[in-house]
């Protein structure tokens, strides 16, 4: 028997995959012939899956330069009745906010999915946004799954309804969907392939005001056809329990929850139940037999109280008298559990706890002075760290120069590089958004005396990097710009980008260097120096936040996790470093507090080098002011 | 049919935590049992944090195991061990490598890192069960060092409580890795294993 993947064409068949992987396949099913996307977490594998069977499939795939473009390349595929997904975490969507607040009234001709990414507890994100409010704002209906299964199967289905319906639909993945396992059933896959055909029609695609006018109405219209179908979707179910006083509203994920906390207190024939796959337009008909039906209600749903405003608008214009509860009993921060909905069923039941919760918080407290902190770190290696050297060596150098009081200023980025904000290094002051360490160096520059260096990553420089760049050449910013390249997406999980002289589907193609974008945006400082020498990149470094105007240095150095790699499949040898005990003072700690590599660790008091953990890159032997850090061939 | 049975993989990035859930999951689905299961790496690229569940059985929805309702605890480091105690209750085990791995923050003198008996006593009092075991000792004994999380899977199943068959884990992780890998990956099981059952005796 032929294995069987992702693109197996075995209906009825069961694999064990990622949620991510589930939406992906659910694409595929539907056929989907262009996915565009800029990688982020929990989103990532999605275009991954995609990308790496694209040409078995004959799907086009591409990693695009950031979110906007990416929702741009989709949306002109489905203008030419094309079926076609863009995928994006949760604040991806921010930046493609300004084509999707008109795409919706240009509607679908293609099926065209938006997949928003949603992060409750910004496990990976800058904060925890629900989308479902975009969605809302640009007449978007949103489809939101209950599982992995589920998932898979309304990805398949969006495409249909988003061309049914002629509009442009949301899936919205939260963590625990896209990061979560599962077994899934397959279904089938479609194989019909389009010719994709543009035709002119001013009335439709070009948008002045005239034709906003003209179409906003006919948006409104089929928005309200899917507002009518809604209550017969097979996502939105209800589950009435005969005389039941109690009703739960769960909305995607939470449904999962809500069924585990009722079957837990044992109380599952006693609660009706309201499932909600479609949290906009809601199925009204079910929320109000729901309503009359009970005296209570909970809505549970992950972040926002959204699905609680509409079905309080909902009991409030049909005088319903139902008492109805969502946030003031959940966390409005954070992802909802089974524990979570348990113990608010509790409170509105009187039903007996299965656990002492009390006693177990009381436990984590107890346990909680115990535990070392690991907070993620740098990797041993990383190219960051030795830039971060160099940045702070630099920058003090010149703020002392100033003035005794003058500390130098260090706006931060979206990447690996965030992590820097961490001690020893403490080289973040600011972290925003995409792009935002160069757009708030260009605001420091104008109100504050002191230096200002910004960095981010290369991936992020092409991303939201240029347009604060050029600001900084034309608004005479007097700051300096680094750009960490290390030749990769490394956060996300090494996707290519314009950088990098490859595409998602493995293609070669140009490679762009951000020195010669900055030269050509008429910077008239750009320099490109090795982190890995720690004093020549930090001269550089004093030179640029001397120089007056803009400046931009590129410190590059390869990532260290694709270096290793590649050095093992060459069958190159890694030389660690040592710690020679006859030089080490074994008091000074300077390589670990200057340098925070976890490779470097403390043994009944001596300092040593893990030789499973160092990767040989001496930048530890570079700031050792007894040279007693050796390289172990020596 | 089995109702209701959680794992919880607790480690560093890089022990191969997830791997283990993979190999978990794709065993179970062979067998025919629902799986569901999630894992956090936090911003962890290396040496951060992770867990990760994999959950079997017909009564299980969703991707996380509710507090105190872990059936085997599988502890790849012992304080990431204790950091998740309140998964545990009086009917669960857990299977302890006892292998330490210092954060960078200890060194730095921002953290400090508990006794083992101290990590032990409480896991104890938390647990039916604690087994310990020098997983990463035996996988230098079976012949290498990156079999740790193949050593821990095999006291897993030593514990005797999985729905999933010996044989089909077995045959999953000789699946997974390129065949002149087996028999590496067979001795580091069956240590862990036959280890997991002499404690139990």
């Amino acid at each position: 028997m032929k294995e069987l993947t992702i693109t197996s064409d075995a209906p009825g068949k069961r694999l064990f995959v990622l949620g991510n992987e589930a939406i992906a396949r659910g694409a595929i099913e539907a056929g989907v012939q262009v996915a565009a996307a800029y990688p982020g977490t929990p989103s990532s594998e999605i275009t991954e899956t995609l990308s790496s069977v694209a040409k078995e499939l004959g799907i086009y795939v591409e990693w695009s330069t950031n979110e906007k473009v990416a929702f741009e390349v989709a949306l002109a595929a489905s203008i030419c009745g094309v079926r076609a997904m863009a995928s994006m975490k949760h604040v991806g969507v921010n930046v493609a906010h300004d084509p999707l607040m008109t795409a919706n009234y240009i509607g679908a001709k293609g099926g065209f999915v938006l997949l928003s990414a949603d992060d409750p507890w910004a496990w990976s994100s800058q904060n925890e946004q629900d989308n479902r409010y975009i969605a809302l704002q640009a007449y978007m209906p949103i489809l939101e799954p209950s599982s992995v299964q589920e998932a898979k199967d309304m990805m398949a289905d969006a495409f249909k309804l988003s061309e049914q319906f002629r509009q442009l639909f949301m899936l919205r993945s939260v963590t625990r969907i896209g990061h979560a396992r599962s077994d899934l059933v397959l279904g089938e896959i479609s194989r019909e392939k389009r010719q994709g055909k543009f035709v002119k029609n001013r009335d439709w695609l070009v948008y002045t005001p005239r034709e906003a006018r003209i179409n906003k109405p006919l948006m409104l219209e089929r928005f309200d056809a899917i507002k009518k179908a809604a209550d017969s979707l097979p996502y939105n179910q209800l589950k009435p329990a005969r005389g039941a006083k109690l009703g739960i509203i769960g909305c995607g994920l939470c449904y999962s929850y809500s069924i585990e906390a009722l079957k837990w207190l044992g109380i599952e024939d006693k609660v009706s139940m309201l499932k909600i796959g479609t949290p906009h337009p809601l199925p009204e008909q079910l929320v109000i037999e729901l309503l009359k039906s009970v005296k209570e209600v909970l809505i549970t749903e992950e972040i926002d109280p959204f699905v609680e405003l509409h079905v309080k608008a909902i009991a409030g214009e049909h005088n319903i008298p139902v008492k109805i509860h969502g946030k003031d009993l959940l966390p409005r921060v954070g992802e909802l559990s089974t524990r979570t909905v348990t113990e608010a069923l509790i409170k509105l039941t009187g039903a007996k706890s299965p656990v002492d919760f009390a006693k177990l918080d009381k436990l984590a407290e107890e346990t909680a002075p115990l535990l070392p902190w690991r907070p993620p770190a740098l990797c041993p290696g990383c190219s960051h760290r030795a830039s971060f050297y160099a940045i702070k060596t630099a920058s003090k150098k010149v703020a002392r120069d100033i003035g005794k009081d003058v500390e130098a200023i260090y706006p931060g980025d979206i990447g690996c590089y965030a992590l820097g904000y961490n001690p020893p290094l403490e080289a973040v002051d600011t972290t925003i958004c995409m792009g935002g360490s160069f757009g708030i160096a260009n605001g420091l520059s104008h109100v504050v005396n002191a230096p200002i260096v910004a960095h981010l990553g290369d991936s992020t420089f092409f991303h939201a990097g240029i347009p604060p760049l050029i600001n900084a050449v034309y608004n005479k910013a007097n700051i300096t710009m680094v750009v960490l390249d290390n030749s990769a997406t490394a956060m996300t999980g090494f996707q290519p980008h314009p950088g990098t002289g490859h595409t998602a589907m493995g293609d070669e193609t140009v490679q762009l260097k951000p020195e010669d974008i900055a030269r050509a945006c008429g910077v008239k400082f750009v320099e490109v120096v090795d982190p890995f020498d720690l004093k020549a990149a930090a001269k550089t470094i004093e030179a640029a936040i001397r120089f007056d105007g803009p400046a931009v240095v590129v410190s590059r150095r390869l990532c260290t996790m694709i270096a290793q790699r590649e050095k093992r499949k060459r069958k190159e040898p890694i030389i660690p470093y040592f710690v020679d005990q006859d030089k080490c003072s074994g008091k000074c700690n300077a390589c670990i507090e200057l340098l925070g590599c976890p490779a470097i660790i403390k043994e009944d008091g001596k300092t040593v080098i893990d030789q499973a953990l160092c990767t040989g890159c001496g930048i530890c032997a570079q700031v050792c002011p007894y040279k007693a850090i050796i390289e172990v061939s020596q | 049919m089995i109702k209701e049975f959680n794992v919880l993989i607790t480690g560093v990035g890089g022990q191969g935590v997830i791997l283990m859930s993979e190999l978990l999951g794709e065993a179970a689905v062979k067998d025919r049992l629902k799986v569901r299961g999630s894992e956090i790496l936090g911003m962890a690229v290396r040496g951060g944090s992770v867990t990760s569940a994999i959950r079997l059985g017909e009564d299980v929805y969703g991707p996380l195991i509710p507090t105190s309702k872990c059936s085997a605890l599988v502890g790849m480091e012992p304080s990431e061990a204790l950091r998740n105690i309140t998964c545990l209750s009086k009917s669960s085990l857990v299977i302890l490598n006892t292998a330490v791995t210092v954060p960078f923050t200890v060194p730095l003198g921002q953290s400090s890192y508990p006794s083992l008996e101290e990590i032990l006593e409480k896991l104890n009092k938390a647990a039916e069960r604690v087994i310990q075991l020098d997983a990463t000792k035996l996988a230098q004994e079976a012949g290498s060092l990156l079999t740790t999380n193949v050593v821990m899977l095999g006291a897993l199943f030593g514990t005797e409580r999985l729905p999933i068959k010996v044989a089909t884990i077995k045959e999953t992780v000789e699946e997974r890795f390129p065949a002149k890998l087996a028999p590496v990956n067979t001795k580091a099981f069956d240590l862990g294993y036959e280890t997991c059952r002499q404690a139990l005796k």
